[in-house]
């Protein structure tokens, strides 16, 4: 019975923490100098965030595992791609100049 | 597998315990997956042409972010955050046989969407009044090309959520059968699911 209470409040919770990384997102675009480590917390937020809708908002945690598996990669790939396009930039430009 | 009411909460909905249309099957229908996983690659398309983009151009897109409207961009993200919270509540909703709550909700998204419209058109006007167009520079092209193209999304699925009202209304969607409000629900979520990649790369990361 506890566990139900609190899981009718799970989508609301999961509202909350969305608005509040958020907002730190916002925050660090307007006060952080940009930096390695600010892009690498920053990945890990769209990571979190993105598993959060789908789990909860999308309900894929109990769906078809082909698509979870699709749709969690994305948001693996993605935030890592960011990362390492940062990291990478000089090799990238290179790699990619005509 | 075993089904109890303890280990299967769907949408955070405690009462909600046997629900066959979404455990270990497709959410919706297969049609909506296809058209979910083509958008999604649209926009991986950008993302990379984004990240080529600035690893050609450094000082552009570090400069860029500090000149578009934070303010604008976070208010959209939580205009679109709330409208999927809002979707996810009127599925749960419709799942407790309460169409007339399920339509209270959608209501509520429609209305995140028109205001995800609104500060968008704002933010536009704001942009070209302080020099911004999309031939400013590479990172401003790229800017325009996907919010406009993101826009778009946001404004045919809050037609699929209209449609989805007008479908509660007449008594389509019901507890046993709503696998077009969910189809509908996991586009919408896609929809946020996207800007919750575009809104660092523009707004926030340097």
């Amino acid at each position: 019975m506890i566990k139900n209470i609190f899981t009718l409040n799970a989508l609301d919770f999961s509202w909350i923490l969305l608005m509040i990384i958020t907002s730190a997102n916002a925050l660090v675009a307007e006060t952080a100098e940009p930096s390695l480590a600010i892009t690498a917390i920053i990945c890990c937020s769209i990571a979190y965030k993105g598993r959060r809708i789908m789990d909860y908002f999308m309900e894929l945690n109990h769906a078809n595992e082909t698509i979870q598996f699709f749709m969690r990669s994305y948001f693996h790939v993605f935030p890592a791609l960011i990362f390492l396009t940062d990291l990478f930039s000089e090799e990238l430009a290179s790699l990619t100049t005509i | 597998m075993t089904i109890t009411a303890t280990d299967f909460n769907l949408n955070g909905s405690g009462s909600v315990t046997k629900e066959p249309e979404t455990l270990n099957k497709i959410p919706g229908n297969r049609a909506i997956w296809v058209g979910i996983f083509a958008e999604l690659t649209e926009f991986a398309l950008f993302f990379l042409v984004y990240f080529i983009a600035k690893a050609h151009y450094p000082e552009q897109f570090n400069q860029g972010p500090q000149q578009l409207n934070t303010l604008a961009g976070t208010l959209n993200t939580f205009a679109l955050i709330t409208s999927s919270f809002f979707v996810a509540k009127a599925l749960a909703s419709i799942r407790m046989d309460d169409p007339e709550q399920s339509i209270k909700w959608l209501w509520r998204a429609v209305f995140c969407g028109c205001l995800y419209l609104v500060i968008k058109v704002w933010e536009y006007h704001w942009n070209v009044d302080q020099g911004i167009e999309t031939n400013t520079n590479k990172f401003y092209t790229m800017y325009y090309y996907m919010t406009f193209n993101h826009l778009l999304h946001v404004g045919w699925a809050s037609g699929s959520l209209l449609w989805a009202i007008h479908q509660l209304k007449v008594g389509r969607y019901t507890k046993q059968n709503h696998i077009g409000l969910t189809a509908i629900a996991c586009y919408w979520h896609m929809v946020d699911l996207a800007w919750v990649i575009i809104f660092p790369l523009l707004y926030v990361l340097r």
